[in-house]
């Protein structure tokens, strides 16, 4: 071989071994790395950053290192194929949605190999948690995740708008016809083209397959729960529940909301509408609070519940939740870091600084955090609001393509021309024969759990 | 400017076109050096060209034929097995009434896209080939979209076609036209988005169309013009059969662009409203990477190929038969 060429082919040995060196992250210092991926908006990280400090202070023997993935499809996306290529983080949130195919593949441990073992949870604390949030927790009744963090939706108002049109800024509607008639009230078309420039309240709708078509469906959870139905699917999951009544009164509504202040013709970028005056009521969330102070500046804006349907008040739980897998190669400092972030200390800070609210009812007894309450109402609506708080039964056949049709007839019923029985009636047609058509055989053989217990209690 | 047509010239500027045909199939074309290149140099190519072949090979040929394997499979992307399914996967996509509906919207866009893009790229290229002042700056103003990240883009015409917050909207209001609902408005959805589409793409095609226009020599021109062929004469006599092989390109490469367009209907319309912009890639994605149908989605894939291929074809055959191309 000339030398120009030996030269050349010894670069390209270099290219080809380059990439397959380093990588080992081995503890340079002794401590366990713990990789964590999140998908906390960029409001909440500071927050992050310092509960990262906390539990780090805490436990110096654990490197914590949370990683931002995107939500939404990215992080299932990036999920399956670390677990594919063996890359898995130690901890991830994860979504009820995930849980099929997580399960199916192995990929996770259920909980009770830690809660069980030598550095396991009591009952109480167990307990003390919010029910709802374990059920979403959970798969087929085992329980494979642990919140993190809760959630729920309320109304976000702008009570300057309510002044405006003569309605008592202290109180938010109360009942679904008052929903109605506050929208009727506040809304504006200053040419009369039949497009208004203001409206009340705004019925969240988007594309039904796109994206945001789960998100859509979570936030109409609420109206079906204070109609009567909490859950999309029936106990033995052979029959979708969103054909019935309440769910038709429910879409009714944001049918009649919808057409009352012709939607079609305003945003649905909703911050935007709050921002700039245009939209006097949302369905929100906790985890804006901490950056309204500063994008709602010069707004005089309210958290209030969301008004009572024709059966109970009721809102829709959410929440993250935290799953450790399989392949981590440290699943024990892992959940070191899971069971510290569920003590009821940790969520009151938690809390206090990222706007989520706490996963336990005991928080609130906390008498630093009730302090924090009261100088933060808006905060204090969404604590408030989780006694009626409810969570769905999760779907455990084809959820994704279940939820996509109710998405879609909540787009047909108010963007579309259909009425809300006959979309809905369609959508429950589809996604009954998806039930039924369900392959009902347990997914994989229950793990060995006793002797992964023992192992980890010698 | 187009002048007016009269017999003389066109008959001149016919013959002058005759000739233009005549030289263009005589141009010699190299010989092919063909000889057998001996063991080292053999050697020494493959060394140098292993890491394209290598990349080529693993992210491009590998992904084609595992995707056709595919096909045939079912397979979630997570298990460690899939199943044989024959062609059911195929059969599964043909009697969903959603696909469809995507293939047709997909076909609307492309019918609606091309021939808009082809005809505002040689129109700009054509323009700009003159002695324009300022032409390089407006040669990359036009550029500009093709090198815009998408999704960018996206979010930005997003804004621009919002119904009550964005600049479409006040432009229509401001010239008295109604304000148009859209999001909401199946039509007018499809029309936002063929606008982006064409305003996104158009920029490269202007390129290939200037360069093609370059490589006409200025010679036929002159003796055109000598023999008295109007701009338009000259345009429709020696431009555009002169120009057929970069046409058949920016066709072929523009249909199949927008055949796959994806990126700008994900971030602009979301396929909505009620579906009505949800495009073949975007159904193939969500099946892919949402329902994690992977067995399904190759099968969408190799479907949209098999259309690109026969559309691919037929254009080929149509421009060799008016002996434009020596394909």
């Amino acid at each position: 071989m000339p030398p120009s060429l030996r030269r050349c082919a010894g670069l390209l040995a270099l290219l080809l071994v380059g990439g397959c060196g380093g990588g080992a992250d081995g503890p340079a210092d002794g401590r366990t790395p713990v990789v964590f991926w999140h998908s906390f908006v960029s409001s909440t990280i500071p927050a992050l950053d310092s509960l990262v400090a906390r539990f780090e202070a805490e436990h110096p023997e654990i490197d914590l290192q949370p990683q931002y993935v995107p939500t939404g499809d990215a992080l299932v996306q990036k999920l399956i194929t670390a677990v594919r290529s063996n890359t898995a983080p130690d901890v991830s949130w994860i979504h009820a949605d995930y849980l099929e195919d997580l399960v199916a593949a192995d990929a996770i441990y259920p909980m009770a190999h830690f809660i069980e073992g030598s550095n396991g949870m009591s009952a109480e604390d167990l307990a003390d948690i919010y029910p709802a949030l374990l059920t979403y927790a959970s798969y087929r009744g085992t329980l494979y995740s642990m919140p993190m963090e809760a959630t729920n939706l309320g109304l976000l108002y702008n009570k300057d708008l309510f002044r405006e049109v003569g309605l008592d800024p202290e109180r938010p509607p109360q009942t679904w016809e008052e929903l109605v008639s506050y929208s009727e009230r506040l809304r504006l078309d200053r040419n009369g083209d039949g497009r208004y420039e203001r409206i009340g309240f705004m019925v969240p709708v988007r594309p039904g397959t796109g994206p945001d078509g789960p998100w859509m469906v979570w936030q109409f959870q609420p109206f079906m729960m204070q109609a009567g139905t909490d859950h999309l699917v029936n106990e033995e999951q052979t029959r979708v529940l969103f054909a019935d009544e309440p769910a038709v009164q429910a879409l009714s509504l944001w049918e009649r909301l919808f057409d009352l202040q012709n939607q079609r013709g305003f945003t649905n970028e909703y911050q935007s509408a709050f921002v700039s005056g245009q939209g006097a009521m949302m369905l929100d969330g906790p985890w804006s609070l901490p950056n309204y102070p500063r994008l709602l500046e010069g707004i005089d804006w309210g958290i209030a519940p969301l008004p009572a349907g024709p059966v109970r008040p009721a809102t829709v739980v959410g929440g993250e939740y935290l799953a450790i897998f399989r392949q981590s190669a440290h699943p024990e400092a892992a959940w070191t870091f899971v069971k510290w972030v569920t003590q009821p200390e940790v969520q009151a800070f938690w809390s206090q600084r990222s706007g989520y609210l706490p996963i336990r009812a005991s928080v609130t007894e906390v008498p630093e955090y009730r302090a924090y309450l009261e100088t933060n109402p808006g905060l204090k609506a969404f604590v408030e609001q989780m006694a009626v708080a409810r969570a769905q039964r999760p779907i455990e056949y084809s959820a994704l393509e279940i939820q996509r049709e109710l998405a879609i007839a909540i787009e047909q019923a108010t963007v579309g021309t259909l009425d809300a029985r006959t979309a809905l009636a369609r959508a429950a047609e589809a996604s009954n024969a998806m039930l039924a058509r369900a392959d009902r055989t347990p997914p994989s053989p229950a793990p060995p759990e006793t002797t992964a217990v023992t192992t980890a209690r010698r | 400017m187009a002048g007016v047509l009269t017999g003389e010239g066109q008959r001149v500027s016919r013959a002058a076109a005759d000739v233009v045909r005549a030289e263009a199939a005589a141009v010699p074309v190299p010989p092919a050096v063909r000889r057998a290149p001996g063991r080292r140099e053999g050697l020494t190519a493959f060394l140098f060209l292993s890491p394209t072949l290598l990349v080529f090979g693993v992210f491009v040929v590998f992904p084609i034929l595992f995707s056709f394997y595919l096909s045939f499979q079912q397979w979630n992307l997570f298990a460690d097995d899939h199943a044989f399914v024959g062609l059911a996967n195929y059969g599964a996509v043909f009697s969903d009434p959603e696909f469809w509906q995507v293939f047709w919207n997909t076909t609307v866009y492309t019918v609606a896209t091309v021939p808009l893009n082809m005809v505002l790229a040689l129109g700009v290229a054509v323009l700009l080939e003159r002695r324009v002042r300022g032409k390089r700056l407006l040669r990359a103003a036009f550029f500009t979209p093709v090198v815009v990240s998408s999704v960018a883009a996206g979010v930005i015409w997003r804004w621009v076609f919002d119904p009550n917050l964005g600049l479409a909207n006040v432009a229509l209001t401001a010239v008295g036209l109604p304000a148009v609902d859209w999001t909401a408005n199946a039509a007018a959805a499809m029309a936002a988005l063929i606008i982006v589409g064409v305003w996104k793409t158009f920029g490269i095609n202007m390129v290939l169309f200037a360069a093609g226009l370059s490589a006409i020599p200025s010679h036929y021109y002159e003796a055109a013009a000598i023999d008295g062929a109007r701009s338009w004469s000259q345009f429709r006599h020696i431009t555009l059969p002169l120009l057929a092989p970069t046409t058949l390109f920016v066709l072929v490469l523009s249909m199949i662009g927008s055949f796959q367009v994806f990126d700008v209907v994900f971030v602009l319309t979301r396929g909505g409203p009620l579906g009505a912009t949800k495009v073949l890639v975007y159904y193939l994605y969500e099946h892919a990477f949402k329902f994690f149908d992977m067995g399904y989605a190759s099968a969408v894939a190799y479907l949209l190929f098999a259309v690109l291929f026969v559309l691919t074809l037929v254009q080929v055959r149509a421009f060799r038969n008016r002996g434009a191309v020596a394909v």
